[in-house]
């Protein structure tokens, strides 16, 4: 599972400050599903899948998902945020095997 | 050349930084899996479209948002393990006056309540994206709270096509 | 990423552990001949337990049918191509429309509804390969055409994509006749279509699914960066790629893919990229790279992106190529499988390409479906190259797949290849 957790993040260059730039993130991830037995009985474990997604913009929260198993594996989110100043967008996963991944982008003014 | 190097300068740093505990180490009744759990179940059950919005929003009153909410998803899925789902808001996003949370709700998912987006005025715009999955051709809905409490809701029809020659 | 638990829907994971018990109690059938340097599921082997029953070993979650007993792509397999069969309906059996109907669903089967419409909104996904029979009852046929059209087709129309569904024993005689009496019932005029979408002549064609190269999009593109360590990693002789092609890959390799799958004088045969790596690597730095390994896929999305925008540009002229070429394009027209279906019939714009096999949009050979593999199948969350893509599709066909690396498919895969050639390579793609 050592690709679990790998994120990439795409922030539009050419920004310009006032701008609302859409900011897209997707990170590898099971997201695993409920499995049933063969009688058709879900299987009682600890699925792993993202719980929640935070984002925040010069240390400032700007959107928080709450997430189900009704999400994509390897998912993938988009956010709009309005560049005041140039700085780090940081995202940050968190799934229920206690698993927590962070990685950051800057935006920055033309 | 668009290659990996080149959009690689384009992102920024990336990767992990914190590690997940290995699978396994984790027992059931934990309080690590306890708090999770217990955290994705406040938002979404194994249950009717109707009984989780009722649980989710009592029998609160819900405008029709189709003028202001654009609920873009593709009428077709060729595929229900991946379809894009973005909802966009034409409306403030100032301290005063703004869209405060977005549901996305599949109807016949069987964990229909899907994600909710909680927003800040930070976003400037009220935006959100997100792959889900469909288990079948159903009704996707939008559900956007604003900062008053006002509801209003948006929907479209995905269709699902499945797997074989007949998909 | 292909460390990950392959977690499919609940029905998947019965057939992978009806997979893994069939495997333990029965013994591998060697395909004589024949040497693979693919990873085990994707050999094509069929293995025999001792109550003498067959088993398909195929990837977790494929169906472990056999299909022996109908032709493959194997150019050992000189079985002709089943006899046209002429068909007399059974007498005493009063056909019933509605089990016919049900038949004419059934995924099980055909469905039939994959290649034609018929009314109804239930009917979803139907496609438009085939004729729309809507209408069909105001034709006025005799029931016993229309029971030799679906038994053997090939009696009256000698090149047609429709399988002989009765004679290669999809449908029952019985079942024939139920089909025949709910075709007789479709008379016009149609009902009025609520939903553009239902009607496959009408519906909208699928959007792509974005950039390609996005690493926010496209895993694949993510997959492969992470990869680049590979290419300065030391093998068990103490070589790495980077040791002999000096740089990182987008250099050292620029170019190299355009000219795959070529005629590879010192192994004596075609080989597409990943059958290449499977035994160079091997052969320099000691590092097994088998074809269909998460890492053979990594190493060849490494090398395919390198040339990123360049043309293809496989050798068509050489005499060994041009022989190559042509047994390609003869497995791309040959029948095969318990449909007897070809390439051709899905995948030419005569035919099916461009048209809806049930909700899917058929690919169109004369536009290149290579230039793109690898590819993110969104379908499945995984990479597939060529070969992965061509057995699957043996499934739908009802033919037993060869393994990846088989030269059958490296011809196969080399005629493909000749209609992207002077088109941009773009790879990873992302596809359904």
């Amino acid at each position: 599972m050592s690709d679990i957790g790998k994120i990439r993040i795409r922030v539009p260059s050419n920004v310009k400050a006032g701008d609302v730039v859409r900011v897209r993130c997707l990170v590898i991830h099971p997201m695993e599903i409920v499995q049933r037995d063969a009688q058709g009985k879900i299987i009682d474990r600890n699925y792993n899948y993202i719980t929640r997604v935070t984002a925040t913009y010069l240390g400032k929260p700007v959107v928080a998902f709450d997430l189900t198993q009704s999400v994509s594996e390897n998912p993938a989110f988009s956010f709009a945020l309005k560049a005041t100043a140039p700085g780090p967008v940081k995202v940050t996963f968190v799934d229920t095997h206690g698993g927590k991944y962070e990685a950051t982008a800057d935006i920055a003014f033309a | 050349m668009a290659g990996a190097m080149t959009r690689r300068s384009a992102l920024g740093t990336f990767g992990a930084v914190g590690a997940a505990l290995a699978t396994g180490t984790l027992s059931i009744g934990t309080p690590a899996r306890a708090q999770a759990q217990g955290q994705s179940q406040a938002l979404g059950l194994q249950e009717s479209v109707q009984d989780g919005l009722k649980r989710v929003f009592g029998g609160r009153p819900m405008k029709d948002g189709a003028a202001l909410i654009k609920l873009d998803i593709p009428p077709i899925a060729e595929n229900g393990a991946v379809v894009p789902v973005s909802v966009e808001v034409n409306a403030p996003m100032t301290p005063a006056s703004h869209v405060k949370s977005i549901w996305i709700v599949a109807d016949k998912n069987r964990i229909p309540i899907i994600a909710k987006a909680t927003l800040t005025p930070e976003a400037g715009q009220a935006f959100v994206g997100a792959n889900v999955r469909l288990g079948e051709t159903t009704d996707v809905r939008a559900i956007v709270e604003q900062s008053d409490g006002t509801l209003l809701t948006a929907k479209r029809e995905v269709k699902v096509t499945v797997g074989g020659c007949g998909g | 990423m292909r460390s990950l638990p392959r977690l499919r829907w609940a029905a998947l994971a019965l057939l992978v552990t009806g997979c893994a018990l069939a495997a333990r109690e029965s013994t591998p059938v060697a395909s004589p001949g024949r040497t693979s340097r693919a990873i085990a599921e994707a050999r094509g082997d069929v293995r025999v337990s001792p109550d003498g029953k067959r088993t398909a070993v195929r990837y977790a979650g494929w169906t472990t049918r056999d299909f022996g007993a109908f032709r493959s792509y194997a150019y050992d397999d000189v079985r002709p191509e089943p006899p046209v069969q002429k068909a007399v309906m059974p007498v005493g059996v009063v056909g019933d429309p509605k089990k016919g109907r049900a038949l004419f669903l059934d995924r099980q089967k055909g469905p039939c509804s994959g290649c034609h419409l018929v009314p109804g909104d239930d009917v979803w996904p139907a496609g438009s390969v085939g004729p729309d029979l809507s209408t069909l009852a105001d034709r006025t046929l005799p029931d016993a055409y229309l029971y030799q059209q679906l038994w053997d087709p090939r009696v009256t129309f000698p090149v047609t994509v429709m399988p002989p569904w009765g004679a290669q024993g999809v449908f029952t005689p019985e079942e024939i006749v139920h089909l025949v009496a709910y075709l007789q019932t479709l008379h016009g005029p149609p009902p009025p279509e609520k939903d553009a979408d239902r009607n496959p002549f009408t519906r909208r064609k699928p959007t792509g699914f974005g950039d390609n190269l996005d690493p926010t999009n496209n895993p694949a593109v993510v997959r492969a960066e992470e990869a680049q360590a590979l290419w300065s990693a030391r093998g068990p002789k103490g070589k790495a790629c980077a040791d002999c092609h000096a740089g990182l890959p987008q250099t050292a390799m620029r170019g190299v893919a355009t000219r795959y799958p070529r005629v590879v004088a010192e192994y004596g045969r075609v080989m597409s990229l990943e059958d290449f790596l499977s035994v160079h690597a091997a052969a320099t730095t000691g590092r097994a790279l088998p074809s269909e390994s998460a890492a053979n896929l990594d190493v060849t999305l490494l090398v395919k992106m390198a040339s990123n925008g360049l043309p293809v540009a496989v050798d068509t002229t050489s005499p060994a190529a041009r022989a190559a070429i042509e047994r390609g394009r003869a497995s791309f027209y040959r029948r095969v499988g318990e449909r007897n279906h070809a390439c051709a019939d899905c995948h030419t714009p005569d035919h099916g390409a461009n048209k809806f096999l049930g909700g899917r949009f058929l690919g169109d050979v004369t536009g290149g479906l290579t230039r793109h593999s690898p590819t993110w199948r969104t379908s499945q969350n995984d990479v597939w190259d060529m070969r992965k893509r061509m057995q699957w599709c043996m499934t739908p066909l009802g033919a037993n797949m060869l393994a990846a690396d088989a030269v059958e498919y490296a011809e196969l895969e080399l005629y493909l290849t000749t209609f992207d050639v002077g088109k941009p390579i773009n790879a990873p793609g992302i596809r359904h």
